[in-house]
């Protein structure tokens, strides 16, 4: 398993613009680091707002875009993530990187104070 | 037509409690039927933060106070105007407690909208920075529309009424929320400002040092220098971030606070044991 490694959960409405897995890609080759993305869509269009019950749900399991990505180099690592969170701003809350190795976690939350987008 | 006034001011007959009263008595003669409230003489007791509003749904743990009485109040009236002094920078604390009250109704969808007015006197010109904000903020999480917002610069008790001008600007914004009710019409009419939603001039510089944020909306926009003045520029799609706009709200209470359910189960016993010395620390 590589040394860092983080999963950047955005619910809707985070992201500053559209997730394309085209942009992760050349974001991968730009950074040398592994990208790979998932969508869970669990909501339904219910009195004109797309709705979804999340209270009793696991984090994991209600509607998110799943930014996951790692590196064995630091650099490459931070530099991934601050193009990220420049592009699509930082994941907004304290569980947004459940999932994440202990290093990967630590590095992606700092970079969130300087350059979460906020 | 009912409209209801909302005097975040603890003093009777003062400044607040009197442009309140002209401005409702300048709805009356649009046939509005008016009622003020002194928020100072309920029991509005700080919210706890238990977030069990939310995770038991509508179910507020705080029962032995008059908040539900004043949101029953703000229910069942037409049109809204509130009205506060600012002491210092911003309005009077009974606001902000009333605010922190609003969670309850944060996360309901559909609220009909209402028109409100905002009347607020002050002091010293210059230091008012933040009156905006709270108002707009109490505004919107009641699901009130703010259709004019006044502040009137006067000093000791019952002073305004020497500012004819004042009085008159009053007396107007109660005649115009009336109108506004019975033609449905809840534009806003006021000052444009700068945000083109909450028309506050209060702007947040993000850390990138390219963006700007209206502070209240949380809406983004970049700023420019031509001819020696500044410039802000909202794009259109960032009305999409407001965080006002209902599917906005309901978003961040779908999403941001009701799985926290989840992760606050699942560190329970880690929590436990982490908080034991903070329990036993300076406590006797």
């Amino acid at each position: 398993m590589t040394k860092y490694f983080a999963k950047l959960r955005y619910y809707p409405g985070d992201p500053l613009e559209e997730i394309r897995e085209k942009d992760l890609k050349s974001f991968a080759r730009e950074y040398g680091v592994k990208i790979s993305y998932e969508k869970i869509e669990k909501r339904e269009m219910k009195d004109g707002l797309l709705m979804e019950r999340t209270l009793d749900s696991h984090i994991e399991d209600i509607s998110q875009e799943v930014i996951t990505l790692s590196a064995d180099q630091e650099d490459n690592f931070s530099n991934c993530i601050i193009a990220l969170y420049k592009k699509y701003r930082c994941p907004r809350t304290p569980y947004s990187l459940l999932g994440s190795s202990e290093a990967g976690q630590k590095i992606a939350k700092k970079l969130m104070n300087v350059h979460g987008g906020w | 037509m009912k409209i209801l006034a909302l005097n975040g001011s603890v003093r009777q007959n003062g400044n607040t409690e009197i442009l309140l009263k002209q401005a409702l008595m300048g709805a009356e003669t649009e046939g509005a039927e008016v009622e003020i409230l002194r928020l100072t003489d309920y029991k509005i007791q700080p919210c706890r933060g238990c977030g069990l509003c939310l995770f038991r749904e509508n179910v507020c743990q705080v029962q032995d106070d008059d908040v539900s009485f004043i949101f029953s109040k703000v229910d069942a009236c037409d049109g809204m105007i509130l009205g506060a002094p600012c002491y210092f920078l911003e309005l009077t604390a009974v606001v902000k407690q009333l605010i922190d009250r609003c969670w309850i109704l944060g996360h309901k969808i559909g609220k009909i909208k209402k028109p409100a007015t905002v009347l607020i006197p002050y002091a010293t010109r210059g230091w008012i920075p933040y009156v905006s904000v709270q108002s707009n903020v109490l505004l919107n999480v009641m699901g009130l529309t703010k259709i004019n917002e006044a502040t009137v610069c006067t000093q000791g008790i019952s002073e305004v009424v020497l500012d004819e001008e004042a009085m008159d600007l009053a007396y107007g914004l109660g005649k115009e929320i009336a109108v506004a009710i019975r033609k449905k019409d809840f534009n806003y009419k006021g000052e444009a400002g700068i945000c083109p939603s909450c028309h506050d001039r209060l702007l947040r510089i993000l850390k990138d040092h390219e963006t700007i944020e209206c502070p209240t909306c949380g809406v983004r926009g970049k700023l420019s220098i031509f001819d020696g003045k500044i410039n802000v520029r909202f794009e259109e799609k960032a009305w999409a971030d407001s965080r006002f706009r209902p599917d906005v709200g309901y978003n961040h209470f779908t999403y941001h606070i009701a799985p926290s359910k989840d992760y606050f189960l699942r560190t329970k016993e880690e929590r436990k044991m982490k908080t034991q010395k903070f329990k036993e620390y300076l406590t006797k």
